[in-house]
């Protein structure tokens, strides 16, 4: 029975001995332990707000140079395309005035062969006129021969002539 | 597998001691369990430690005397050093942690200073009639002795200021960082109060953390401590569970809101007849019940530890004759220490479980008495919760 039945004098230690070691803790261990657990919390809390600032910067950072990039390289394909065509359009260029010049120079040696052939007919025609006088001259020579003398010479310079 | 050995060593040799301490038959051959235990679990005014045999079957407890204040209207207040002193005063008389006080002038002439060499039972018959004839029943005398009890809650409060504090300045040393040694171990478990606090009490959650942390960590480091073989019993003892009940009580009732108080006394939306009726039940439920059962539940769940674990090592003397049969011991250790040994590995999670149901149920009941109609719809919810676990909590205690 006894065991159930709470002594006042315990009873009195206890409530004083708690509170005052209560009273004592409080002041010496839980108040520096608690507004240490929250202070580390909160820079846990504030480092890791950061870390993710830090990180959505970064990505943010990464599109950009990525879209950078992405400008430059359609920049450079224009560039390139650009110059091909230039190129293509330089050759082409000189392809037709080559082309030019060249049917220039043909015109030109065309009509220099026809001058020329022309001269060469005109000479061919005065010697042609020479022949037939010298032909004409010798014929005369020979009318004083016999006539049958005349007839051969005739057919002789004729046949020369042809062979000519 | 070494630690689990060095545990079951640690295990065992607190077992030894636990018997050394609360077990030693005063005479070879009249070992009363029930008494020995009992001896364990009451307070005294003496600190036995442990007995010495002294060859002739006889045992010699080996004890710390413990300070007599007394207070009667008599004699005011008395301050004797030990229970010796005390018996020589011829004021009072103490027996069995009983006090009385003696009539005055019947006094040290018939007193016999021989029979107190041996002041805990060896009284002759003649003495102790002697005395109780002279016993003066209308002297009421209080006894507000540093008792044994007492003293070991000083000590438990000694070793947590030691600890608490080091941890303290571990936090200051180490600001912003990661906690290490003491720090690391205990503050897991502070952060659980805290949480507890913080689900509970809401924003007002820091008012009352300083108080449940020290309830939580007196109440584990009390039942730890009652599991040493240090002759120590703290929350198995009535006296104090009540005083930390009280202690609820006295916040319960500090802090009970205008809302509280509105909804004990006058119960809303009820006919007159039944309210009076429920007032009356509120009060009791609030008042009386609520700490009532606080005290009881930490006091049954430590004692029933205490009984447990003595019951099983006294099995080596009921069995051994107190030491007339080798074999009987023998058969009794064989028992009794791997029983002894599983039980008190369950004494050590009923030491924190019940500190967390003590701090646990104490937080409730502050956060019932916080309550007010203010954030009542917000907090409706909350309430349904707590009251869910509240009697989840009320139909497993009885378990542990």
């Amino acid at each position: 029975m006894e065991i159930i039945l709470p002594q006042l004098g315990l009873f009195v230690w206890s409530l004083l001995i708690f509170v005052v070691f209560f009273l004592l803790l409080r002041k010496f261990a839980w108040g520096p332990i608690i507004s240490g657990i929250k202070e580390r919390e909160e820079s846990i809390s504030t480092s890791l707000k950061q870390a993710e600032k830090a990180r959505s910067e970064m990505s943010s950072l990464t599109a950009q140079n990525e879209r950078l990039l992405a400008e430059a390289r359609v920049e450079r394909d224009a560039m390139l395309k650009e110059a091909r065509m230039q190129g293509d359009k330089m050759i082409a260029d000189a392809k037709a005035a080559a082309a030019t010049a060249a049917a220039k120079e043909t015109e030109k040696a065309k009509a220099q062969i026809e001058a020329e052939k022309q001269a060469a007919i005109a000479v061919l025609k005065n010697q042609s006129g020479l022949w037939a006088v010298e032909m004409a001259e010798k014929l005369v020579r020979k009318e004083l021969g016999s006539k049958e003398a005349k007839d051969a010479l005739a057919k002789q310079l004729l046949a020369d002539l042809n062979n000519n | 597998m070494y630690k689990r050995f060095l545990f079951l060593v640690i295990a065992f040799s607190l077992l030894i001691g636990t018997l050394f301490a609360d077990n030693t038959p005063e005479k070879k051959g009249d070992f009363n369990p029930s008494e020995a235990i009992l001896h364990h679990i009451l307070d005294s005014h003496e600190w036995e430690l442990f007995s010495l045999s002294d060859g002739h079957g006889g045992h010699t407890p080996v004890a710390l005397d413990l300070p007599w204040i007394l207070y009667s209207s008599r004699d005011g207040l008395a301050f004797y050093t030990s229970t010796e002193a005390l018996n020589e005063s011829g004021l009072f008389h103490a027996s069995h942690g009983k006090i009385h006080a003696l009539k005055s002038g019947a006094s040290t002439d018939t007193h016999a200073p021989e029979a107190h060499t041996d002041t805990t039972h060896t009284e002759t018959a003649a003495y102790a009639e002697h005395h109780d004839a002279n016993i003066d029943e209308s002297v009421k005398v209080y006894d507000f002795s540093i008792t044994r009890t007492s003293l070991q809650m000083i000590i438990v409060g000694i070793v947590m200021l030691l600890v608490f504090s080091s941890v303290a300045k571990s936090y200051t040393k180490n600001k912003g960082q990661a906690p290490t040694g003491a720090q690391s171990m205990f503050e897991p478990v502070i952060i659980f109060v805290r949480d507890l606090a913080k689900e509970y009490l809401g924003n007002k959650y820091e008012k009352f953390l300083p108080y449940l942390l020290t309830l939580f960590f007196f109440i584990w480091f009390s039942n730890l401590f009652g599991l040493t073989p240090l002759n120590s019993n703290i929350a198995g003892n009535i006296a104090v569970t009540c005083a930390l009940a009280f202690l609820t009580l006295i916040l319960i009732v500090a802090n009970g809101t205008k809302d509280f108080w509105v909804h004990i006394l006058l119960p809303p939306g009820v006919p007159p007849g039944i309210q009076q009726l429920l007032t009356l039940i509120e009060l009791l439920s609030n008042l009386i019940i609520k700490p009532v059962a606080l005290a009881i539940r930490l006091f049954a769940n430590i004692a029933a530890g205490h009984f447990m674990v003595l019951s099983l090592i006294s099995l080596i003397f009921i069995l051994g004759k107190a030491g007339e049969s080798v074999v009987g011991a023998m058969s009794g250790a064989a028992i009794g220490i791997p029983f002894s040994v599983a039980i008190f590995c369950l004494e050590m999670l009923v030491a924190i479980v019940q500190a967390y149901i003590f701090t646990l149920l104490t937080t409730v009941f502050i956060s019932m008495a916080l309550e007010s109609h203010d954030d009542h719809h917000h907090a409706h919810e909350e309430e349904h919760e707590v009251s869910e676990v509240n009697k989840d909590l009320r139909l497993s205690d009885f378990g542990v």
